[in-house]
Parts: structure tokens; C-alpha cells; sequence
């Protein structure tokens, strides 16, 4: 298995975040569950890769560390060359607020805040003023999700694909090192997760972002460049220019073993 | 219930699940109901503590008059008494010592002693008077037959010479005397008196904090009587064998027209009467309305909170529903959660209570008020009210809540949980302006038109409910009046919190409401006392035209007045133009008790400002009375008509009206002169004294002259103009400071409640909160989001009870102004009302500290997973 330590990938690409031997542990002793197991993964700069593996293998908590969500117990997280693990609450949080962009599964927004509001949150709540270039980026970002016409509705207005694409917009509106994607179609019709998916695509090809999404649907992980595999909270195979059939060949192979082994971690 | 066996469908069997389903969700939320239990328990225990303290110190002061005076069988006094408007106590005339002897012969007869009662205040050892100008000062002869003495001597000896005296053992150990000590004797003349004994009264050290000085019986008839052979009255005791009443009916036929005999029972009764009925009643009154308004406090927040808790519970009501309990089940779900949480809460506020009141009895001595000993009162009343009215306010306060969540449609277990986020309803803004209208002209014409306090009281009840019915219509609009510049300044946490306060109108506006009573009943107080204040400066400044004033409070209420002798004296110096001095006389015009002032009338209206005055003021000699022009318009007296005045010694004597004047501040409807008053006299006293300089004399100069006047009459204070007015309202800060004490427990509750609220919100914001986090907003701007909606809250409510406490303040004022003689200014105190407005704003941030920490501590992982 490749236990890569470098901080660029194979092609010589620098690594937007990575995690290395990261081990987490869930409660303690006889109740003590093991979600990663050694993981070593970077995700490179201007990719999209997606996180793959069935229901327990760690895949959310992978993510979760790797966004500064969480803690590991052991082993390191790096956004960038920043070291996770030497950040107390506060440089986490501004770490997450500058560099770091989210999209979850639901409940994206603030309901209290306008579209146009929601999408500047980061950066309003680091108090940034922005400049022409800034200014430019944004409104751009509004253009590309299609949102215009409703700036400044709040969400309730709006239909759950809409949400979604108001936070991908947020996600990449300050122009983060990496964007994070927790199951960004879970809640979603195929239509309006085919128009997610494709912003999080063009955003890697068009715009050169970084994306890193953790999902357990083989259509949406074919919209990657590459997919990383974890079974048991080990990494277990990465699939470069997926297609929906090669992630379900690989994921039916998990199933038939997953058969003979116990539950792992939650998710 | 067992699970397996057939559910009964019967009321018993869904009574129990009832209570089944709430005990289950009161275990699983006791956090949520922290906030109602505190303010159920600390309302019940305000209540139950002043009635058990109400209880406790009428039975101890019963037994405190009982045990003083249980060696007198019989009293013998003046048989007329005139009450003055104002007074509780009415003015008898003295009786002759003589009588003494021809009492000491009727049959049944043991021993009668001659008792004169007298005001006569001590200087203590650092030369400030002893109970300063509270409760009264008393002096009298010390009785020598020691079972018809009130008080009992405890060291020493009774007094043998002239200026020795006796003192009760609280007065002297305020006044740091002992034994053996010289000190100044008011009377109100000075006497140098000697310490030779200390007494007790009923086994205290005194009767509440009066002070006692008891004299040889020679000295106490030359000092506090108008001339020796005098007393205020006879104590009879009885041989064996005979009862009270039969030595009254023996004592009656031998005493002089105007004299009287009571039992020795009924002088106790009326005595105790005095103290605990006008007294205590006053004074339990007075908590008992800030129980109440606690309550009513109360009320709001229980009321938001089961609110609160209905709607977040929405999907759980609606999956009971949807599995077949019936709407009585899940209204009677939630009532019988009410109850429990009243039940418990009443019953622990009983206890606090009782814990309150023996708080009491303890802190009492401590502060130098002599509460009596013995245990605790504790009736049934004191117990089943408290509990009744605090479970009344719990459940009543649930009502709404409870129906309402038995209203949920099965189908809304499916849908998101909803909140509360309507604005108000149309209804309630026709209502609320309604009420309002009707309010606003209720009390203009209770102000204006026809002056009534009922009128104007009724005008100010709606004017509440006005406020409380238009809050929800007002809140979305005040909050972001008021939280428009947070935008500015605080940046987007300023903004999601001004967003936050402004989602559910209702919620808002029932939570400050609370904080809304609680201030704007703080600000009718602040704003009443500031207008008596302005109300005495005005008083001061208008009628009072001299220089410097010397001034006590009257005879009886504490202090000593001021000697008749001390105007003349310092008329005499060279620095002085006018010295004037004013006294107060009783006497009964047109059947009805009238304060006369007794003084040189010319002089009078030299030194004060008695507006137009038709007649003469001089000359009034011993049978003329000079009367203010609304007096004389009310009783239809005109120069020279003749009005016939009776006084306490049952004399009736022709006046001729021959002045009269227009303000009666300062000198009073009636003013006759010393000698039209000698005859009729009481020990004399004055109570102010105001004194003209001469031209080129300055303030500093005159001031000293007058003082060192001052100083051979026991040396009274003498104040410059503004010192006089400011004296005047010293009171009223007094007053105030208490009732903004007793208000603290209203606004705590009200600020439970924010807190509460907040807390509630937080628990049903967690994913929002979480996401928050996870995009950058730190710990800190959390906590200030939180505690920014809290203020916002407050800042609301704070407004609210200002603008409603100010008017309700000048609805007082007014009526106050049109129901009495005297005119009243109304004064808006900017700085205390700055105050206010300031404690009710760092209070709402206050309430906001705990919701806060608490959501910053939220992990965010959690908090994005939570459903």
C-alpha cells in the first residue's frame, strides 16, 4: 500500500491537505471503536477526488480530520503545510473560516441570512473587506451556480438544489486551499445533484480549485479525477479517472467481503 | 401500563399515560424547566416569607404590649380625641393629677399613678440625637409602682433627683450611654440629664426602636407638659378581686366631664393595634404588592417557556396524535407537566419562605431593629396561599401552551420542526391599538377632565395590557431600530444577532415583556420620587422667602421639634432681621380635625410667600385665625365671618376670619397665634423656624449666628435654602432605595427568563450553530451573538417599561396633582432613568452569559449532526 509522506503526490502536484498515519478512536477501552486505522492520503491541488467506502469504513472521519472538524488521536493532518493538531479551537476555526470551504449533506445555510449574505459569511465573519478583485471573484461564483435572480431571498424561499448551490458558492467564494464536500447530493434528485456535481467540476477544471468530497454514490464519485477507497478505516485502493461501473465493480467487492467481517466505525 | 395487555380505553387509562408521557419528558428536560421552577419558587417564597414575617411580629408585638402592660387594670384619660387628616393617631387632651387622689379612693382601687407622656429626644455620647428622624422618641415620668411601668428597669435605679433619668437599653446602646453618662435631654428645650438606670419594654430592649427617657415625675410635668399638675394620663390597677371592667364602671362616675376610663386591655389592644395593624398591615401591604408584581413576571416567562417547549415538541405531539392519543391526552400531557413543576417548585418556595422570614428575625437585631423573639408564625393561611397562588400562575400560565399542543395535526409529525415564527396577527394589532386608544383616553380624562384616581388608575391597567397585547406588533420593528447600529458595530455577528431576537416576534416580545414590568414599574417609582422631589423644591422655592430654615420633624413622628424659644433668640441677634417660628396645633373646624399653625402672623408673612392676602395677617390677636382662600371657599368664609373651632379639651371658641391668603405650603390652611393657642396647648414645639438676615449679611455669617443661637436648644440643624428643600426629599431616596430592593426580585426573574429563552433557542439552533462554526465563526463571536440577542431582548423590553413607566409616572403625578390641595410638579429625572435604561441593558447581557457559554461549548461535529 502507498503510505505516501511527501507533500506532492506521484505527478509532483503539491498536496492541498493531507493526512498522514492518521488514527481516531472513538470512546475507550472495552467501548473503544477504531474509525481510522492508519491512514495516509494527500489530496492534490486543483483535483477533485472523492472519498469512497460502505457505511463504517471511516470515510466522514476522514474528512472531518482532514477539515479540522476534528481531532485525530493520533498522526497528523496538514492543510497546506499547517500541522492541524498544534492549532487550539481558535486558529482552527480561522483556519476553517480562511482556508478551508464547506458544502454538507444538509443544512448548509443560516436561515436568518440572505442568499447573497450566506454566501459572504466566511469572509463577513473575518471581518475582510473586499477588494475589486474579491468583488470580481464573487460575482462571478453567483453567475456560474446561477443564482442571481435570488440574492436576496433566504433559504426557506428556495428549493433544496438551490440550497446547494448557494453553499457550494459559499464554499468557494473566499477562495479556499480546499473545499470539502460531505455528501453534497445525499438530499438531493438526480437533476439537482447532476447540477451540483457539475459546479464542483468546473469549479477543479475552470477555476483550478480543490475539491474533496466524501460520498457512497458511484455517479456522483465518476465526476472525480480520482477516488481514494477506505474499508475498516484503512485506505484500501485509489482509481484515477473513475467511471460510475469501475466504482461499483470495486465497491461489490467490498460488499462480498464486508459479508465475512464485522461492522466497523461509524461513519 | 403494560404493553402487552389490552389498553383501556377509558379516561383512567389515559389520565395515566398522560402523566405517564409527562413525567418521561420532565425527567428527559429538566434543564428546560429550570428557569419556571426558579421563578415559581423564588415568587411563592417573597410571599410566604412576608406573610409568616406578618404573622411573626404581630403575635410578638401582641405579647410585647401584653407582657408591658398586664399590671394596668384601668387607663384614665381625655375622652376627646381630634384626628388631623394624615394622622393615625389622634391628639387627647391631658388630664389633672389631681385626680389621682380622688381615683386612689374609689373601692377596688390598689394604686394610681399619674402618667405623663412627652416626645423628649437624647444626644448621644458623639453628640448626634438618638433615632435620628424615624421612629418616635418618648419621655415620661418613671413610674414607681413597678406593675403599672411598661418598662422594667434592668441595671441601675429608677430616678431620684431632678435630671436624673432612666433610658430604655436599645437607646443607650445606640447612643453608646451608660450608666452614670450626662447627655442633653430635648424636650424640646435642652435638659442636661443624668443616666442612673436602663430599662426594658415587654423583655426587649425597647418597643421597636423607639427611645424611652423616663424623668422624676416633677421633672417630667415642668418639661413635657404645658404647666405642672398635668399628665396624659391615669394607670389604674385594681385591688383583688376586682375585674377591669368592673373597675372602669367603678371609676366613671367619679371623673369630671372629658375624662374617660377604659380597661387596660382595650389601652393594650388599641396600643398594639397602632403598630401592628396600622404598622404592620402597611408594611406587609407594601410586599405583598411586590409578590405580586413578581408574579405577574413570572407569569410571562412560565408562559414563554411552556410556549417554547410546545412548539419544539411539535413532531413528538404529533407522532402521540398520529398513534391515537386523543387532543384531551396531549393538552392533559402537558398541564400535568405544569402541575408537577408548580407543585414541586410552590412547595420548595414554601420552604424558602419560612427560611426568608427566620432570615429575618435573625438579620433584624443585627441591624438594630429589635425584632421580638420567639418562633416563627406559621399559620395556614401563610402556607395554603402562597402555594395556591404559585400553583395557580404555573398552570394558568401553561394553559394556552397546553391547548395548543393538543391542537397539533397528526401530519405534522412529518414535517420540519416547525417554530413559531409568525408575526403578529392583524386581530392583535386592531386589539392592541384598540386597548391602547381606550387607555390613553381613560386616563386623559381621569388626568385632566374630571380628576380621578380611578379614572387614571383603570387608564394605566390598560395601558399595561395595551403594551403586553401590541409587544409582538412592536417588537419586530423596535428590534431593529435598536439594533441598527449593532450592523455597524459588531459586523455580522451583530447582524445574525439582531436577526436571531427578530425571528419569532412573539417569542421576543413575550420574553421582554417580563423585563418590561419589572422596568417600567422601576421607572414609575424612579419618576414618581423625582417629581415629590421637584414637587418639595418647588414648594420650597416658591413659598419659602428666608434665609435659612431650622427644621425637625413634628412632634410624636420621631425627633422632638424644635423649642418655642429658640425664634425669639435668634430674632435677637444683630445679624438677623425675622425669625420666625412655626408650631402646630389640632383643633376640630366645621367637625372635622384641621392642623392649625400656631405662630407670630405677622412675621409669618414676612418670611413666606403666602400669595395674595386679603385682610390683615397682623392683629389676628387671641380670637382672629387667618385661613387660605380654598379653605374659606370650601366652607363659604369670608373676612370678618366668625367660624366656631373646638379643641382636645372640649372647649369651643368663636374665631373671626380676619385674613385671608393663597399658598398654603409651608404655612398650612389655618395659622393662630400663640396666645389664641396657649389655653388649649400640649407640650409646645415648633417645627420650623425661618429666619431673614439683615441687608449685607452674608449666607456664611447669618448661618453661624444662627447656630451658635441653635446650640443652647439642643442644637438642631440649620440648612441654607437649597439644604431645606434637599432635606425635605431626603425621605424619598430612602424609600426609593427600598423599593428598588424589593424590584431586584422582578427583574431577576425577568432576566431567568431571557436566559431561559435563550437557552431554549440555542438547544433548537444547534445545526445552525454548528454550521457556523465549521465556516469560521469562532467561539468568541458566538458568545457575543448570543449575548447580543439578549440585550437586544432586554434593550426592548427595557424600552418599553421606560416608555410605559414614564407615563404611567405622569398618570400618578397628575392625578395625585388633581385629587389634592397641594400641586404636584411632574419631573422626568434624565440621569436615574439613564440608569435604568443602562442596569437593563448590562441585566440583559448578564442573562445572555450562561445561553452563551453554553453554545459555545457545543461540539461542531455534533452540533451539524443533530436532528
Amino acid at each position: 500500500m502507498n503510505t505516501a509522506t511527501t507533500s506532492r503526490d506521484r505527478r509532483g502536484v503539491p498536496d492541498a491537505a493531507r493526512v498522514e498515519a492518521a488514527v481516531k478512536i472513538y470512546g475507550s477501552s472495552d467501548t473503544a471503536v477504531t474509525a481510522l486505522d492508519g491512514v495516509s492520503v494527500g489530496f492534490p491541488a486543483g483535483r477533485f477526488t472523492a472519498i469512497m467506502g460502505p457505511s463504517g469504513s471511516g470515510k466522514s472521519t476522514l474528512m472531518h480530520c482532514a477539515a479540522g472538524l476534528d481531532t485525530l488521536t493520533s498522526g497528523a493532518a496538514y492543510i497546506g503545510d499547517t500541522e492541524l493538531g498544534s492549532l487550539d479551537d481558535r486558529r482552527l476555526t480561522l483556519l476553517r473560516r480562511d482556508r478551508v470551504g464547506f458544502v454538507f449533506q444538509a443544512f448548509n445555510l443560516v436561515p436568518t441570512l440572505t442568499v447573497a449574505e450566506n454566501i459572504t459569511l466566511p469572509m463577513d465573519l473575518a471581518g475582510r473587506r473586499f477588494d475589486q478583485d474579491g468583488l470580481e471573484w464573487t460575482d462571478a461564483l453567483i453567475d456560474v451556480v446561477g443564482l442571481r435572480d435570488r440574492l436576496h431571498h433566504r433559504p426557506a424561499e428556495l428549493s433544496g438544489g438551490q440550497q446547494q448551490r448557494v453553499a457550494v458558492a459559499r464554499a468557494f467564494a473566499g477562495r479556499p486551499d480546499v473545499v470539502f464536500a460531505d455528501e453534497p447530493t445525499g438530499n438531493l434528485d438526480s437533476r439537482s445533484g447532476q447540477e451540483v456535481l457539475g459546479l464542483l467540476g468546473r469549479a477543479v477544471r475552470e477555476m483550478g480549485r480543490t475539491v474533496v468530497m466524501v460520498t457512497h454514490d458511484p455517479v456522483a464519485a465518476a465526476h472525480a479525477d480520482e477516488v481514494v477507497f477506505l474499508a475498516d478505516g484503512r485506505l484500501v485502493d485509489r482509481m484515477a479517472a473513475p467511471t460510475a461501473d469501475k466504482v461499483l465493480d470495486r465497491l461489490k467487492a467490498f460488499d462480498t467481503r464486508s459479508a465475512t467481517m464485522p461492522e466497523g466505525a461509524p461513519s | 401500563m403494560s404493553a402487552t395487555g389490552p389498553r383501556s380505553a377509558g379516561p383512567a387509562g389515559g389520565g395515566a399515560a398522560a402523566l405517564h408521557i409527562s413525567l418521561a419528558s420532565l425527567r428527559g428536560h429538566k434543564r428546560r424547566f429550570a428557569g419556571t421552577f426558579l421563578a415559581v419558587l423564588l415568587g411563592v417564597a417573597f410571599l410566604a416569607g412576608t406573610l409568616v414575617m406578618g404573622d411573626t411580629l404581630r403575635a410578638s408585638f401582641d405579647t410585647m404590649f401584653g407582657n408591658a402592660t398586664r399590671g394596668t387594670d384601668a387607663v384614665v384619660r381625655g375622652a376627646n380625641t381630634i384626628t388631623t387628616p394624615g394622622e393615625s393617631q389622634g391628639v387627647r387632651q391631658n388630664v389633672d393629677t389631681s385626680l389621682v387622689d380622688r381615683i386612689e379612693k374609689v373601692p377596688g382601687v390598689a394604686a394610681a399613678v399619674p402618667s405623663v407622656q412627652g416626645a423628649g429626644q437624647l444626644i448621644g455620647k458623639d453628640g448626634d440625637p438618638i433615632g435620628g428622624q424615624g421612629p418616635p422618641t418618648l419621655a415620661g415620668n418613671w413610674i414607681t409602682d413597678p406593675e403599672l411601668n411598661a418598662y422594667r428597669l434592668a441595671e441601675g435605679r429608677a430616678p431620684a433627683r431632678s435630671g436624673e433619668v432612666v433610658v430604655n437599653r436599645g437607646a443607650a446602646e445606640s447612643g453608646d450611654l451608660k450608666i452614670g453618662d450626662t447627655t442633653t435631654l430635648r424636650t424640646p428645650d435642652p435638659v442636661k440629664v443624668t443616666v442612673v438606670g436602663l430599662a426594658t419594654f415587654g423583655g426587649e430592649d425597647g418597643m421597636a426602636q423607639t427611645t424611652f427617657t423616663g424623668m422624676t415625675q416633677a421633672d417630667a410635668e415642668k418639661y413635657l407638659m404645658p404647666k405642672p399638675g398635668e399628665a396624659a394620663t391615669v394607670q389604674v390597677r385594681a385591688g383583688p378581686g376586682t375585674g377591669q371592667q368592673e373597675l372602669v364602671d367603678a371609676l366613671t362616675p367619679v371623673l369630671p366631664k372629658g375624662v374617660e376610663a377604659v380597661t387596660g386591655q382595650e389601652a393594650a389592644d388599641e396600643n398594639s393595634e397602632m403598630i401592628s395593624g396600622q404598622f404592620l398591615t402597611l408594611f406587609t401591604t407594601f410586599l405583598l404588592v411586590f409578590s405580586g408584581i413578581a408574579l405577574l413576571v413570572a407569569t410571562f416567562s412560565i408562559h414563554n417557556t411552556f410556549a417554547i417547549v410546545v412548539a419544539q415538541r411539535t413532531r413528538e405531539n404529533a407522532l402521540l396524535r398520529a398513534l391515537g392519543a386523543s387532543r384531551r391526552q396531549v393538552t392533559a400531557s402537558t398541564l400535568t407537566e405544569a402541575s408537577v413543576v408548580a407543585v414541586v417548585a410552590s412547595a420548595a418556595g414554601l420552604a424558602g419562605g419560612i427560611g426568608i422570614a427566620a432570615g429575618l428575625q435573625a438579620l433584624f437585631p443585627a441591624i438594630g431593629f429589635p425584632f421580638p423573639e420567639g418562633d416563627l408564625v406559621i399559620s395556614g393561611t401563610s402556607m395554603l396561599l402562597p402555594l395556591a397562588v404559585g400553583i395557580a400562575v404555573c398552570v394558568a400560565s401553561a394553559l394556552l401552551p397546553a391547548v395548543r399542543a393538543g391542537r397539533t395535526a397528526p401530519l405534522a409529525a412529518l414535517r420540519e420542526t416547525a417554530v413559531d415564527q409568525s408575526g403578529a396577527s392583524r386581530t392583535r394589532a386592531v386589539a392592541g391599538t384598540a386597548l391602547a386608544l381606550a387607555a390613553v383616553a381613560l386616563t386623559l380624562v381621569g388626568v385632566l377632565a374630571s380628576p380621578s384616581i380611578w379614572l387614571a388608575g383603570g387608564g394605566a391597567v390598560l395601558a399595561l395590557a395595551a403594551f403586553v397585547v401590541l409587544g409582538p406588533v412592536a417588537s419586530s420593528r423596535a428590534v431593529r431600530i435598536l439594533g441598527g447600529p449593532l450592523d455597524k458595530l459588531r459586523g455580522v455577528t451583530g447582524s445574525l444577532a439582531r436577526r436571531n431576537a427578530l425571528r419569532s416576534p412573539k417569542r421576543t416580545a413575550a420574553t421582554a415583556s417580563a423585563l418590561m414590568i419589572g422596568v417600567a414599574v422601576v421607572s414609575l417609582f424612579t419618576v414618581f420620587g423625582a417629581s415629590l422631589k421637584a414637587t418639595m423644591d418647588q414648594t420650597v422655592s416658591r413659598s419659602f422667602a428666608g434665609d435659612v430654615a431650622v427644621s425637625t420633624p413634628s412632634f410624636g413622628a420621631g425627633g422632638s421639634g424644635l423649642s418655642p424659644r429658640l425664634a425669639p433668640a435668634v430674632a435677637e441677634r444683630p445679624e438677623v432681621a425675622t425669625a420666625v417660628g412655626l408650631g402646630r396645633g389640632v383643633a376640630e373646624v366645621d367637625g372635622e380635625g384641621r392642623a392649625l399653625t400656631v405662630t407670630d402672623p405677622t412675621a409669618l408673612a414676612k418670611s413666606f410667600d403666602l400669595g395674595k392676602v386679603e385682610g390683615s395677617m397682623s392683629g389676628l390677636g387671641d380670637d382672629g385665625i387667618a385661613i387660605t382662600r380654598k379653605e374659606a371657599d370650601k366652607q363659604h368664609l369670608k373676612v370678618g365671618d366668625k367660624a366656631e373651632l373646638a379643641f382636645t379639651d372640649g372647649k369651643k371658641n368663636t374665631f373671626t376670619v380676619r385674613a385671608l391668603y393663597g399658598q398654603s405650603e409651608l404655612a398650612g390652611d389655618y395659622v393662630i397665634t400663640r396666645d389664641a393657642w396657649a389655653p388649649h396647648r400640649g407640650q409646645d414645639s415648633d417645627t420650623l423656624v425661618s429666619v431673614t438676615f439683615k441687608d449685607g449679611v452674608g449666607a456664611a455669617e447669618g448661618k453661624a449666628a444662627v447656630s451658635e443661637v441653635a446650640k443652647a436648644y439642643g442644637d438642631p440643624e440649620v440648612q441654607t435654602r437649597d439644604e431645606y428643600a434637599q432635606s425635605a426629599a431626603g425621605g424619598i431616596d430612602m424609600m426609593l432605595t427600598l423599593v428598588y430592593a424589593l424590584l431586584a426580585l422582578a427583574v431577576l426573574i425577568a432576566l431567568l427568563g431571557i436566559a431561559n429563552t435563550l437557552t431554549l433557542a440555542v438547544h433548537e439552533r444547534t445545526r445552525e450553530l454548528g454550521l457556523l462554526r465549521a465556516v469560521g465563526q469562532t467561539r468568541g463571536q458566538l458568545r457575543a451573538m448570543v449575548r447580543w440577542e439578549s440585550v437586544l431582548v432586554a434593550a426592548f423590553g427595557t424600552a418599553g417599561g421606560l416608555v410605559l413607566g414614564g407615563f404611567l409616572g405622569w398618570v400618578l403625578v397628575k392625578a395625585s396633582d388633581g385629587a389634592s390641595d397641594s400641586a404636584f410638579a411632574f419631573a422626568l429625572p434624565p440621569t436615574q432613568l439613564a440608569v435604568v435604561a443602562l442596569v437593563g441593558l448590562a441585566a440583559g447581557a448578564l442573562a445572555g452569559l450562561r445561553p452563551a457559554r453554553r453554545a459555545a461549548r457545543l461540539d461542531v461535529l455534533r452540533a451539524i449532526a443533530a436532528e
